[in-house]
């Protein structure tokens, strides 16, 4: 990009983001009337029992609906409820950690500064949201791994921007539609039902900051982006459908919960109709953004 | 050891993007190459792990691992446990 570019396109992005500037000032007086302290709002019982009681709605297990849950008796449900509870925390745990770190790399750069004062509280909260997946993973059960493996790849700066802040509104959009479900699930073990609420109540921030900051990058990057490169950032944008949502279908809690052979487990899992249709409509809500906007042309396939 | 090279290969043939005319070769450079790119990586674990029956340990990896399918088959699916990640 040439220098007249560059003007053109600083030009650009300082007019959607004063266009957005309503909206951050509102997030930021929300987030300051209802800052929190992590470490005082929950105490922590001293120990649970996954075989008692439910720590993840039972309709949202990754096997629900397979022949697998046939074979499981109400015990056992529960213990695999407890671990797909800890791997939804874990998982959040990976993305916040990413999500941090790009934040922290955007914080007071000079043709993001005006959003600053947001980007302040959306790295707190979301530093406190760990405290809490933390917590939960660290005392009763295990943080369990991501299989995201991020090599630099070295896209431009404006793509990079612009893939960060969507990633974000993926990833974050559909862990809220988790979080609004077992926050109201009176089966849930009432810290279950805590930890879900108490990341609702700030995600509806973020939700709103990350739509509006990606419709503002989309416009302000993408006449400069031609049909290759617009196919290249929707093929990414697809694919991350499907790495985020391959996440919820972890190996590695079946086999915790006494599944036999856990990676056909999942496989099976990822493919059955009632899974599929399941994930499509918790997409629903981030698929009418990206297609609305024009930044998705047609949904990502693979990822239902 | 387990495993099954063809259902390798037609995962990268399904997934990668704007092939050379010869096609995917075993040398093909996937990831310099842009032919897939880290989003993919998530997703091709669980199909190596799955093809190998063994969990692949994530922290020791680096993008060389994934260079081209060649690369890929010697590193995760015929070397002994003992020489794996």
């Amino acid at each position: 990009m040439t220098s007249p570019h560059l003007a053109a396109r600083g030009v650009r992005l300082r007019s959607a983001i004063e266009a957005m500037s309503g909206t951050v000032d509102r997030l930021t007086e929300q987030s300051r009337v209802k800052y929190s302290n992590p470490y005082a709002a929950l105490s922590w019982p001293d120990a649970v029992d996954p075989e008692a009681d439910w720590f993840f709605t039972p309709e949202l297990l990754s096997p629900a609906g397979t022949a697998v849950m046939e074979r499981l008796s109400d015990r056992q449900s529960r213990v695999l409820a407890f671990h797909e509870s800890a791997n939804f925390f874990s998982l959040n745990i990976h993305g916040e950690k990413s999500l941090m770190e790009g934040l922290a790399k955007r914080l007071y750069r000079s043709d993001l500064v005006d959003i600053s004062d947001y980007l302040h509280h959306f790295l707190d909260e979301e530093n406190k949201h760990s405290v809490y997946f933390g917590g939960f993973c660290r005392r009763y059960a295990t943080l369990y791994r991501s299989r995201h493996v991020p090599f630099q790849e070295g896209p431009d700066r404006a793509v990079a921007d612009f893939l960060f802040f969507a990633k974000a509104l993926i990833f974050e959009e559909h862990a809220d539609r988790y979080n609004v479900i077992q926050g109201r699930d009176d089966r849930l073990h009432p810290l279950a039902r805590f930890i879900n609420q108490a990341h609702h109540a700030d995600e509806t921030r973020h939700l709103v900051f990350n739509r509006a900051i990606v419709d503002a990058l989309w416009q302000t990057d993408a006449p400069d982006w031609d049909d290759r490169q617009r196919a290249e950032i929707r093929a990414r944008l697809g694919q991350f459908f499907v790495a985020t949502w391959r996440e919820y279908y972890n190996p590695d809690v079946y086999a915790a919960s006494g599944l036999d052979d856990p990676w056909q487990v999942a496989e099976d899992a990822w493919a059955h109709p009632r899974q599929r249709r399941q994930r499509r409509e918790m997409s629903d809500k981030c698929l009418r953004f990206f297609l609305s906007h024009g930044i998705l042309t047609e949904e990502p396939a693979d990822a239902f | 050891m387990p495993s099954d090279p063809d259902e390798l290969h037609s995962w990268v043939l399904r997934k990668a993007r704007d092939l050379p005319p010869e096609g995917l070769t075993d040398d093909l450079p996937l990831l310099a190459g842009r032919h897939l790119t880290s989003l993919h990586i998530p997703e091709l674990i669980l199909l190596l792990e799955r093809l190998r029956r063994r969990p692949i340990d994530v922290e020791q990896l680096c993008a060389g691992d994934f260079r081209d399918l060649a690369t890929i088959r010697a590193r995760f699916l015929h070397a002994e446990p003992g020489e794996l990640a």
